[in-house]
């Protein structure tokens, strides 16, 4: 058992990196695997910094292919081992996190997005929201959590390693280079005092010398109808299991004419536009997927009805939107759209566009 | 809602981040609430560093923001990209020493400062950050000297200790980029 670093409540001014490698410690995680791509670096530094007194592991591995392959192995043997990776890095762990699809493997991995495709830009993007929930070779059998600041980034990054540890789907915690990089205040506690029991760590595989019973984990299949058998049932206990794990957060969108939906970071540009837009008297409102994977579809449907138009905004070009769109699929509430590809949202440019949708409203 | 929006914009290597890190930590100490983005590219030197900082009173929301109330330029590249983030309530200040040009923009007030000509004739070319350090804390005047005092401390404590005639300078560089700005009368 690693030694936990924050035993009572702790006030603490760092980055989003540091943030997330504390998370980590108090979710109890035994072992890091990682490769250094901007903006997560520091979830490594921080967390080998803090190595001695935790009594952890860390291993760097060559690329980010073994990185991924590694927190499996790691957790195939019951290490509560975790990684992070970001943008290209991304890319190529997609393997692997498709392997822990399939294998169901408790693999947790911190998503700091940069800008894209290929190397582009190290600073910030929301351009893998797509990638993490339904990259790799296979059906999206993730949960992704899109978080908006360093409260969230320790609070769910906790909470990732519960979802991912209980349920035995892969769990993402999807962040940005802004909130990696970024300082602002945050509180630091025990999972404990929140009434928070963190899901223990057991063994996958079989042990030596017949310590724990053989168990056959398969990624590989003979048949088609043998592999479809096993993916209905995921797809039913996926489909079961979403109503306990999806969660959203809606801000003045009750009586809201114009609905904003934005995730993450953005999703904070957006409520400081609200604010703005509300005291000029234009109801306007957020409807925030917290999960991206699986998306809260009835509240979100149900809030799309009620409003007279939809704006999506995203620092990509529609990913989240195209998800969204899917899931409302029926329903007539004209948008429109907000789309930086790679770059930072701010208030203001929400609110010069809600207010022109006010003068001309969306006709799509 | 009291939110002073800084955007501190100079070439990589000049120390920009570095000034942000011990304002926000100043800020920090001082109880307010903070929100500081660093940008830059894949450099470890050149190319254009930005810092974007909020001091508040209140929680903040947007991480990012469209227009700064202080925008402070140390290039001609500073100058060309952070224009962008001046409003007519924003008060410009370049470092007249560093640009070839002045900027051209619907500000406030727009004040050159020679940071860089002063570190280097009077103090030394290291301590140019701090000037303009000091000539932040008195554009913003949100934060007291004895706060920017003890996060350079924390900051450069150790060095200090080792060289005590180092914290005479940085203070030194503090009063002198404080006392250009209010030459300037803001």
């Amino acid at each position: 058992m690693v030694k936990k670093l924050i035993t009572q409540d702790t006030r603490m001014f760092l980055t989003g990196n540091e943030v997330i490698a504390y998370a980590a410690n108090a979710a109890e995680a035994e072992f890091m695997y990682g490769y250094p791509i901007t903006p997560q670096n520091e979830i490594m530094h921080t967390w080998c910094k803090l190595l001695p007194k935790m009594e952890a592991g860390f291993l760097q591995t060559e690329d980010e292919i073994s990185a991924g392959f590694s927190t499996i192995g790691g957790i195939l043997a019951g290490k509560r081992a975790f990684t992070a990776t970001a943008g290209p890095g991304n890319v190529i762990m997609q393997d692997a996190q498709s392997m822990a699809e399939m294998m169901r493997i408790p693999f947790v991995c911190a998503v700091m997005q940069r800008g894209g495709p290929s190397t582009a830009t190290v600073i910030y993007a929301q351009q893998e929201t797509r990638l993490t929930c339904f990259g790799g070779n296979g059906e999206g059998f993730r949960i992704v959590y899109s978080t908006a600041g360093h409260q969230d980034l320790y609070d769910y990054m906790i909470k990732a390693f519960n979802t991912a540890w209980k349920y035995r789907f892969p769990t993402f915690m999807l962040a940005d280079g802004y909130q990696g990089k970024m300082r602002e205040p945050v509180t630091l506690y025990d999972p404990a005092s929140r009434g928070i029991k963190m899901v223990p760590t057991v063994a996958t595989l079989g042990g030596a010398n017949g310590s724990r019973p053989v168990n056959h984990v398969r990624n590989t299949f003979n048949l088609e109808e043998e592999l479809m058998e096993v993916l209905d049932k995921y797809q039913e206990e996926f489909d079961r299991i979403s109503p306990e794990i999806e969660e959203y957060l809606e801000y003045k969108a009750d009586d809201a004419e114009i609905l904003v939906i934005a995730h993450g970071i953005v999703a904070r540009s957006a409520m400081t536009a609200i604010d703005e837009l509300r005291a000029k008297g234009i109801k306007a409102g957020l409807f925030r997927p917290i999960t991206l994977r699986p998306l809260a579809v009835k509240p979100l449907r149900a809030a799309v009805k009620r409003a007279k138009q939809v704006l999506f905004t995203e620092s990509a070009n529609g990913q989240l939107a195209q998800m969204v769109l899917e899931k409302i699929y029926g329903l007539t509430t004209p948008y429109s759209t907000l789309y930086k590809m790679g770059v930072g949202v701010t208030g203001d440019d929400i609110v010069q566009k809600v207010e022109s949708m006010v003068k001309e409203p969306a006709t799509v | 809602m009291a939110r002073t929006r800084i955007v501190l914009a100079g070439e990589g290597g000049q120390g920009v981040q570095s000034v942000a890190k011990i304002l926000v930590e100043a800020g920090y100490e001082a109880g307010k609430e903070i929100l500081y983005i660093p940008n830059f590219g894949v450099e470890q030197r050149g190319g254009v560093s930005i810092a974007f900082c909020q001091i508040a009173d209140e929680k903040i929301g947007e991480p990012r923001f469209s227009k700064g109330d202080i925008v402070i330029m140390l290039s001609d590249r500073a100058i060309d990209r952070c224009t962008t983030y001046v409003s007519e309530n924003s008060t410009v200040i370049y470092d007249s020493s560093v640009c070839t040009k002045k900027p051209v923009c619907n500000a406030k007030s727009i004040i050159s400062v020679e940071a860089n000509k002063i570190a280097n004739e009077q103090l030394s070319a290291r301590v140019f950050n701090i000037i303009v350090l000091g000539v932040l804390l008195s554009a913003t005047n949100v934060l007291q000297l004895s706060d920017i005092k003890n996060a350079m401390e924390k900051a450069l404590g150790k060095k200090f200790d080792a060289k005590p005639e180092l914290r005479e300078l940085n203070y030194k560089a503090l009063e002198m980029g404080m006392g250009l700005i209010e030459k300037a009368g803001v």
